[in-house]
């Protein structure tokens, strides 16, 4: 409990070391001599990034590829030159399972999710860092010990809610417990201590404000950046989710495309390698696409910076 | 301030609204449109055919959800406890065969109307017998038999053992010795016995196999079972196997080509000359993974007969259409027509006698040079003795495996290995008395 | 207390109302289910606190946590150093690297697999016969014989390991880069004026501002990590195999529970593991703080 209080203490600190910028060059120039030796270690760092990069890069590469590949190609080995099976895999497919039904519910969950995450953790994370309630350290502690709580035997109890409240073989047991995540409640206190400083919200208090309206119109856009960073895990997480909506969903025109994934498995197109892998593409691909375009928004420094002054 | 106390208010009861709401929306959509729906659950998609036929002779319209063998059970289980979403019909692997019959998620068939034992004498009595409760009455009935054998590929057998005829090859691999001659013999031409080590587990328990845990419950571990360690070892130790473990890529690449075995610091390329599979290995393995090979296949017994795997169906205890429900089991199991036509389109090698009396005498395989494996495997079926099975096997078979694995890679002597593994088991079932 | 504090209630109002229906109620069905000899159907009876006697005794339960901290350990640190040394690159003024986002998204892909596609590509890479890295392995000569990856304790932990720091390095740079990003550049530029060398920059400006976010860090992945059990059980037998070396806390609780229906004791095994992550947690805290407390004195 007392550890909360000393966490808080940082802010002040963190605030204290630069203030001298002002009256010094902004501008950085290194030495000259230094530049070609400066050049080569940028290479070097640049080179090892690529092969990083490549290393992480190259399961996608053997699913693509895989994906336009006839079965027997497929066991035969791996190489980087396309087939011309994509259409055929794609017919396969579709006989067995409507993948774009499947694709609009992960859609629909993984997006109420993420928003439903996002707003509720912010909201909660503002609560516990701007205001000085009874009881507020103890509930912080109490959310992060249960965190710790392992959760693979709360199925059971997961199920029998489920069941008590009659919303069993619906969105909702996947999407609603989205307003309650710890971690992301947590991540974001943490941003927001480091951050946001408490006189902002009281200056805003002083114009008339409600706190409501501070929380949205100040707080809310400079936690984004925080936000924006754990929205891409908790969209992903679920997009990925298999176990929760394979015991939840019984009617196959609610199954998300993990369950329909292992629907695949158990089918006739497991049979066929590069039809199987071409399910998985199409179900991770977009995710990559919506994840290079999100990277962009993630945590730039000049919302960040913006707060100090 | 009013408007932040309403929001959150409406946001903090949202989760009861939105629940409401769906439960009665929930509630009317499932009983409306689905309540003529026979709901079906398997791990497989071999009951598509079947369902197209009962659709069409019952007007009976079916929804078959596939669920993959690792998560069948977790999916199931809390259905079928609570009986929310729970299907009408589900089928149900041998490995939880047991466990399931004694929870009583499947409805009684022995009872009115549906008198199953009226066909006791048209089914093969193993299969039969395997789908009982404690106390005899029928919960779950099969339509298939699953003897094992060994394929193998006909031009190795002839290069190396001189014949390709499955009854000669059978000959020579009818005792332990003769398997492990056949072995040397493979050795010399650069071919391998088999895949793996795990290979001989069926073969090393001998002609009387036991059931894991008798009567009292008490552990029983066999000679036979034990010398699963010594076969396993000697097959290591005198380089009989390709060291590809079962069902690992290079498992499935063995069956259509040469694979790369190194040994002693240098690495050769060889091939697999057999697999040790049941009915089910031809055309749920064999034909999917050996393409350039097929036709050069043949199947025959090994030192002592065996049965792997096989797949019951039954009725959820609580369905609300037991009626259709049996109407489907009885066109699985028992219609001839249906079965007929099923038998010769797979190749699944049927328990029921009417049909499989009928079929077997001109039943041939082009993936086996036109071996009739009907007639083979229907042969190897009379041998099989139904006790052997309990719910604890596929666990202790795991456990077992892992603790054979330790011998033979030489981290533990054949006694810690075996001390280790009966400690494992007492901690995983408290209930079993291990000496 | 003042009146404007009472707001702070109904900021997290909707967060308890969520958290206590779908989190806690399962988490204290399990705490009772830990009294019981519950296999998974109903009809359980209570046994006190045997299943709590038998956990303490259990050499299984021991030697899946000494798995577990070997190996959250060895993934924990290679991660962290990887992600930092990343952002500490990244965020370098006079290197001023360029890419950050094409880099940072690739290094996150490995996340996007579920584990099982994890467990199988590397399942045929380890291969000992077969697999591709035995096989570069042996042509450059780096060894003569096969290493059979998943058959040596040693080996099978060190693969777990390092494609967990595989799957996670990307997540934790992210993250670390959020926290860098936060930090306003002017604190960097003063230091470099000041004539800080990098080293300097990194130990006396970017790892004190980090602190609440290596903070969350340490915290997510120990929870996480503690709880590691998916990768273990899918990329051998399910059992822990070779020699136990891979049984690790949660993939012991899931045998239990869902393999020999022993759901009590599974139970039982979750509170246990509960505690430990609880002592770990509240061991990474105090430390965390115990540094905060000598920096502030050091800076005054």
């Amino acid at each position: 409990m007392e550890q909360n209080a000393e966490t808080r203490r940082m802010l002040p600190d963190s605030e204290a070391q630069p203030k001298r910028k002002e009256d010094r060059p902004l501008k950085v120039v290194p030495p000259k001599k230094q530049k070609s030796k400066h050049r080569v270690v940028r290479g070097l760092i640049y080179a090892s990034l690529v092969i990083l990069a490549i290393i992480c890069f190259i399961p996608f590469l053997m699913m693509i590829i895989n994906a336009t590949r006839t079965n027997g190609e497929v066991i035969s080995g791996f190489t980087l030159i396309p087939g011309n099976a994509l259409l055929d895999n794609y017919a396969t497919l579709s006989e067995y399972i409507n993948i774009w039904t499947g694709f609009k519910n992960s859609l629909i969950i993984s997006v109420s999710v993420t928003v439903l995450s996002g707003y509720f953790s912010a909201l909660t994370a503002y609560g516990f860092t701007f205001y000085n309630f009874k009881g507020k350290n103890a509930m912080f502690i109490f959310m992060l010990v249960m965190m710790m709580v392992p959760a693979q035997l709360g199925l059971i109890g997961f199920y029998e809610i489920s069941k008590t409240l009659g919303i069993l073989d619906t969105f909702i047991p996947l999407i609603v417990p989205a307003i309650a995540t710890p971690f992301t409640v947590f991540f974001i206190r943490q941003y927001t201590q480091a951050t946001l400083h408490i006189s902002l919200i009281e200056a805003a208090r002083i114009d008339g404000a409600s706190e409501l309206r501070i929380f949205h119109t100040i707080a809310l856009p400079m936690m984004m950046p925080a936000i924006a960073t754990m929205s891409i895990f908790t969209f992903i997480g679920s997009w990925n989710n298999y176990l929760m909506p394979l015991v939840l969903l019984f009617s196959p025109e609610k199954y998300t495309l993990p369950v329909l994934m292992g629907f695949l498995k158990g089918s006739q197109v497991a049979e066929n390698l590069g039809a199987l892998y071409l399910g998985i593409a199409i179900s991770v691909v977009p995710i990559m696409i919506a994840f290079l375009f999100l990277s962009k928004y993630i945590v730039s420094s000049i919302s960040a910076g913006a707060v100090k002054e | 301030m009013r408007k932040l106390v309403s929001l959150l208010t409406i946001g903090a009861l949202s989760v009861g609204v939105l629940s409401a709401c769906s439960d009665g929306g929930e509630g009317s959509s499932s009983e409306g449109s689905k309540d003529d729906v026979l709901k079906i659950w398997s791990f497989t998609d071999e009951l598509k055919e079947p369902i197209k036929t009962f659709e069409e002779r019952n007007g009976v319209k079916v929804e078959l959800t596939i669920v993959p063998t690792a998560d069948y059970a977790t999916k199931l289980k809390p259905a079928l406890e609570s009986g929310v979403g729970a299907p009408d019909v589900f089928t149900g692997e041998i490995a939880f065969l047991k466990q399931w019959i004694d929870a009583g998620y499947w409805e009684n068939l022995s009872e009115e109307p549906y008198n199953a034992e009226e066909v006791s004498g048209d089914i093969v009595p193993y299969v039969f017998d395997l789908g009982k409760d404690k106390d005899g009455n029928v919960r779950a009935l099969s339509w298939q038999t699953t003897p094992g054998g060994i394929y193998y590929k006909r031009s190795i057998a002839k290069e190396a053992l001189g014949t390709d005829d499955p009854a000669e090859v059978g000959e020579m691999m009818s005792s332990m010795d003769g398997l492990f001659e056949v072995g040397e013999k493979l050795k010399d031409k650069g071919y391998k016995l088999f895949p793996d080590e795990g290979s001989i587990r069926w073969f090393a328990q001998g002609d009387d196999p036991q059931a894991w845990v008798n009567e009292d419950n008490e552990l029983v571990l066999t000679e036979g079972k034990e010398n699963y360690f010594d076969y396993a070892k000697e097959l290591r130790e005198n380089n009989l196997t390709a060291l590809a473990p079962e069902w690992s890529p290079s498992w499935f690449e063995g069956m259509d080509k040469p694979i790369k075995v190194k040994e002693g610091g240098k690495e050769t390329e060889t091939e697999v000359f057999s697999y040790v599979l049941p009915t089910w290995g031809l055309h749920a393995v064999l034909k999917e993974n050996a393409k350039d090979t097929a036709g050069d296949w043949a199947v025959t017994s090994g030192p002592s007969p065996y049965f792997w795997g096989g797949t019951w169906v039954g009725i959820y205890k609580d369905s609300k259409h037991k009626e259709e429900a049996y109407e489907f089991i009885k066109l699985m199991t028992q219609d001839e027509e249906f079965l007929t036509e099923w038998a010769k389109e797979t190749g699944d090698v049927l328990a029921y006698n009417p049909v499989t009396e009928k079929i077997k005498t001109d039943f041939s395989d082009e993936f086996l040079g036109g071996q009739n494996n009907y007639e083979f495997f229907l042969g190897e079926a009379e041998s099989i003795k139904p006790g052997i099975v309990t719910k604890y096997d596929q666990q202790l078979d795991t456990l077992y495996g892992a603790a054979v694995t330790s011998y033979v890679e030489g981290k533990k002597s054949k006694e810690d290995a075996i001390k280790e593994f009966k400690k494992q088991v007492k901690n995983a079932y408290p209930d079993i008395v291990v000496d | 207390m003042k009146k404007l504090d009472r707001y702070g209630y109904l900021f997290i109002a909707p967060f308890w109302v969520v958290f206590l229906t779908f989190s806690i109620y399962p988490v204290f069905l399990t705490l009772y289910y830990s009294f019981t000899n519950y296999t998974g159907s109903p009809g359980e009876e209570i046994v006190g606190f045997a299943n709590y006697t038998r956990l303490l005794t259990d050499t299984y339960f021991i030697e899946a946590f000494f798995n577990t901290i070997k190996i959250w350990g060895v993934n924990f640190a290679l991660q962290m150093g990887m992600a930092l040394l990343l952002a500490l690159l990244f965020s370098d003024l006079r290197l001023k690297l360029k890419g950050l986002n094409f880099f940072r998204s690739f290094f996150y892909l490995p996340n996007l697999i579920t584990i099982s596609s994890v467990a199988l590509l590397f399942g045929i890479l380890l291969d000992w016969q077969h697999g591709s890295l035995n096989m570069v392995l042996m042509k450059i000569g780096l060894i003569s014989n096969p290493i059979d990856w998943l058959a040596e304790p040693v080996t099978a932990q060190l693969s777990v390991s390092l494609i967990l720091t595989w799957m996670w390095f990307g997540h934790s740079f992210i993250i670390v880069m959020a926290g860098v990003s936060g930090i306003s550049t002017d604190y960097f530029e003063a230091a470099h004026i000041d004539g800080a060398n990098r080293w300097q920059m990194f130990t006396k400006v970017t790892l004190p501002l980090l602190k609440p976010i290596l903070l969350y860090i340490m915290i997510t992945s120990l929870i996480g990590g503690l709880q590691l059990f998916d990768l273990p059980m899918l990329i051998t037998d399910g059992i822990g195999s070779p020699d136990g070396s891979l049984n690790t806390m949660v993939l012991y609780l899931y045998n239990q529970a869902f393999k020999y229906n022993n759901y009590g004791y599974a139970s039982a095994v979750a509170y246990g593991l509960f505690l430990i992550t609880l002592i770990f947690s509240a061991i990474v805290f105090k430390g965390m703080f115990r540094n905060e407390r000598a920096t502030q004195k050091k800076g005054a």
